[in-house]
């Protein structure tokens, strides 16, 4: 069908070179939090665990539980407490085992 | 949402029939609630079906207890008046005068009000089951009681000239494509009959949404058809909006619309795609592919998110919206489908097989209330952003796309010219100044009062509806969700029915490019 | 397929031969299965894609398969509707050992839904799960990256990530 091959003869290759170059799109796409330990205190803590709708987050005595498997980067933790979690810029999430998923964050900011 | 349009209450065929409800008129109000009582029910059905333009919509139950009475719903657009008719019947006993017996199309409702409330039409027929798996017992969670006698499976009698059989197919299917379950009756290579089980996905959304604050249940709602995230969160805040008495500021508003846009495109994209695969043409679904690629990338780029997440709130929205991204990127984005459309309308090999494929007639489409380009490529030229407009739609009015052959080409082709119509309008609604921003908060704390609320938006697939109802803290006692899908799902076996044969089903699936997950909640 | 552990065996030393395994067997041609137990239908939207030209996962020998007894790798996504568990267990019994099972999205790896009488809130208590991918839903290119992983052609990333700003010690 020579309409459709000198269309795609004229569209060229847009395959991605991943794994093998980078790919630019991977910096449009939504991506976990990383949180600022320095910034962390229990009471913020605290309000980042009750805004995140997927329990993805939970306190642990100083420690910011996070499970990275159960975020949806919805993004709400970041619009709570913008000080305190920013975007992690990491889409390579893939875990050999559930546990790797899970972080623990400490509480830099103190317990107050 | 607010109609913008006044004194069409004057209309006196509406002040008719609004008189039949003891009221003399609706002001501006784009929501009409009507009290009937159900021994008034049949009659009041019969009118307003008898009303120039009026649609059933929806039909849907509540119950304060388990044990209680139960208020029966029936929500009516009535697209030519620009209205939405909401009449509650509140019924006492285990029945309740039959619905389908004059609105054929609100069976698939009566079944599913059957499982879940325990109430049933008096006309004594047989319901079929529809939303809970063939075990769910009377200790299944339900929201309200569990019906005396379980509902059993009972399909329309096919006549057959010669054998039949019936066979399973599902609900593992192809690749990458959701769980579902067929029945499909064959004489051979025929397709005689095709009934769905929607069941496997039931996740039990709205048993799910009780108690929480609308804030919070958006997440859930967004969740529920991931592929339609816009329209149906847009319709579930707008009625949790109306019931708080809540209005979004208008840059939010003209965000949502630009999201809603995005997402229309993407998906018609996305049913392009489908049709290729199903009719085996490779290299135009390449092409469509590359096109839906870009689409999602412009969604990503401009709202932060490839399936448009996160972009409806309660009173607005808070995403961040990239008018240079939108600007730079959407352009070009869609002149890929429009260059794969073109090149798909020149392939006479790929007409053949769309062309007088899966004919839904007018008639059809009207009986059962189906919505959105499944019904508007069969002749019914209803769209809500033009019957019932919020801003922007009211202020840039589109070109409602509608074909009359009914068949799968009848469908793409709405959806290529709906695409269009999205690009100019994200143009011009763009030009206003969309952006962040939302309602300021209702005052919380004692004094609020229950209340409820009903909201809608076009999504790709057609009308979503929702319909809330809040306590006095403002959490949710009902929440009632309705994608198109459900809809829609209805009028897919006889789009199938006769005259087509097992390879034609994809084709039809994919032009009618429904979801499960919207019907399945 | 994690190393299991007995008398005299050095859990390290299988567990990775297990992986190299792996590798040999489906590291240049994997057929994928795929089972939706109630997702949102986008993660299915992203997985159709690993087949389009912008990510054309054929390119790194991975194919898809409809056909059970074909099939290597079992993608699942969405929560494990309770309704859908008979049929998610014959889907998994219908594909011949060896075989990799891929939790894919959030709802499967137990966000989103909380167990409760309608879901299982996630696919690992249904299945043993080898590689678990987030996401909602993951993108095209952490599905590729989470198939590399899962064939041993890419390391695993996340594990030694800490997800803290400043560089906190974990």
């Amino acid at each position: 069908m020579p309409l459709w091959t000198l269309r795609g003869l004229r569209r060229g290759i847009v395959t991605t070179r991943y794994p093998a170059r980078p790919d630019a799109s991977a910096a449009l796409l939504p991506t976990p939090p990383a949180f600022r330990p320095d910034v962390l205190t229990a009471g913020l803590a605290d309000r980042l665990v009750a805004v995140c709708p997927s329990r993805a987050l939970a306190r642990d005595g100083d420690l910011l539980v996070f499970d990275v498997g159960a975020c949806t980067a919805c993004g709400r933790c970041q619009a709570e407490a913008p000080q305190a979690a920013g975007d992690s810029g990491e889409f390579e999430l893939a875990a050999i085992a559930r546990e790797h998923l899970i972080k623990r964050i400490p509480l830099g900011g103190g317990l107050g | 949402m607010t109609a913008t349009q006044p004194g069409l209450a004057d209309e006196p065929r509406l002040r008719d029939l609004l008189t039949v409800f003891g009221q003399d008129g609706a002001g501006d109000e784009p929501v009409i609630t009507v009290s009937v009582p159900v021994a008034d029910l049949s009659a009041a059905v019969r009118r307003i079906a008898a009303h120039p333009g009026a649609r059933l919509a929806d039909v849907f139950a509540a119950t304060q207890e388990t044990d209680g009475p139960v208020t029966l719903r029936l929500i009516w657009g009535l697209d030519a008046d620009r209205r939405y008719l909401v009449t509650e019947s509140l019924i006492e006993g285990e029945s309740y005068p039959s619905l389908s017996d004059i609105v054929p199309g609100a069976f698939t409702e009566e079944c599913e009000i059957y499982e879940q409330f325990g109430i049933r039409p008096a006309n004594g027929r047989p319901l079929n089951r529809v939303a809970l798996p063939p075990w769910a017992g009377p200790d299944w969670p339900r929201l309200g009681r569990a019906p005396t006698e379980l509902p059993k499976d009972v399909h329309a009698p096919h006549h057959v000239g010669g054998h039949a059989f019936e066979f399973p197919f599902g609900p593992v299917r192809q690749v990458a494509v959701e769980s579902l379950y067929y029945g499909l009756v064959t004489s051979g290579e025929e397709l005689v009959d095709l009934y769905l089980f929607t069941w496997h996905k039931h996740r039990g959304v709205e048993w799910r949404l009780r108690g929480m604050t609308p804030g919070d249940a958006l997440f859930y709602v967004e969740r529920t058809e991931g592929l339609g995230a816009v329209g149906n969160t847009w319709a579930f805040a707008a009625a949790a909006e109306a019931a708080l008495g809540l209005e979004p500021p208008a840059q939010a508003m003209a965000a949502r619309a630009i999201a809603l846009e995005l997402e229309r495109l993407y998906n018609h994209a996305a049913a392009t795609v489908a049709l290729c695969q199903s009719t085996g043409l490779v290299i135009g679904q390449a092409a469509a592919e590359i096109a839906l690629e870009r689409l999602l990338r412009v969604n990503a780029a401009v709202f932060g998110h490839r399936y448009l997440f996160g972009v409806v709130d309660l009173g607005g929205t808070r995403a961040d919206l990239d008018a240079a991204a939108l600007r730079s990127d959407l352009l070009g984005a869609y002149g890929e489908l429009e260059r794969a459309a073109e090149a798909l309308l020149s392939t006479n090999s790929f007409l053949d097989r769309l062309e007088a494929t899966g004919i839904l007639a007018e008639e059809t489409a009207r009986r059962l209330g189906l919505v959105g380009p499944v019904a508007r490529a069969a002749g019914l030229a209803a769209d809500t952003r033009a019957d019932h407009p919020a801003w922007p739609y009211d202020e840039f009015p589109l070109a409602v796309a509608v074909a009359d052959a009914g068949d799968v080409l009848a469908r793409f082709r709405v959806m290529l010219t709906e695409a269009a119509e999205s690009v100019r309008l994200i143009g011009e609604i763009g030009r206003t100044g969309a952006g962040p921003g939302l309602a300021p908060p209702p005052g919380a704390g004692p004094g609020q009062a229950a209340s409820s609320g009903l909201g809608w938006a076009e999504s790709s697939r057609g009308e979503s509806l929702a319909w809330v109802a809040l306590d006095d803290t403002g959490r949710i006692t009902r929440a009632r969700l309705r994608p198109a899908a459900v809809r829609n799902w209805r009028g897919f076996d006889d789009a199938c029915r006769s005259q087509n044969v097992f390879t034609d089903i994809p084709i039809i699936e994919a032009s009618f490019w429904l979801t499960v997950a919207g019907t399945a909640r | 397929m994690t190393g299991q552990s007995g008398t005299g065996l050095n859990v390290q030393e299988t567990s990775e031969e297990l992986r190299r395994t792996v590798t040999r067997l489906f590291g240049r041609s994997l057929h994928i299965r795929t089972l939706d137990t109630g997702s949102c239908a986008s993660c299915e939207q992203e997985i159709r894609l690993l087949a389009a030209p912008h990510y054309d996962l054929h390119r790194l020998g991975f194919f898809f398969t409809p056909a059970p007894r074909h099939a290597d790798l079992l993608m699942v996504t969405g929560p494990m509707a309770r309704v859908f568990e008979t049929a998610a267990r014959k889907t998994y019994d219908a594909m011949p050992d060896p075989k990799i099972v891929v939790a894919t999205g959030a709802c499967a790896l137990g966000g989103v839904y909380q167990p409760d009488p309608f879901t299982r809130g996630g696919v690992g208590s249904s299945f043993p799960v080898d590689v678990w991918i987030p996401g909602c839903p993951p993108s095209p290119l952490a599905l590729l990256q989470g198939l590399l992983v899962a064939v041993g052609r890419l390391a695993e990333k996340v594990k030694d990530l800490d997800f803290a700003l400043n560089g906190a010690p974990r």
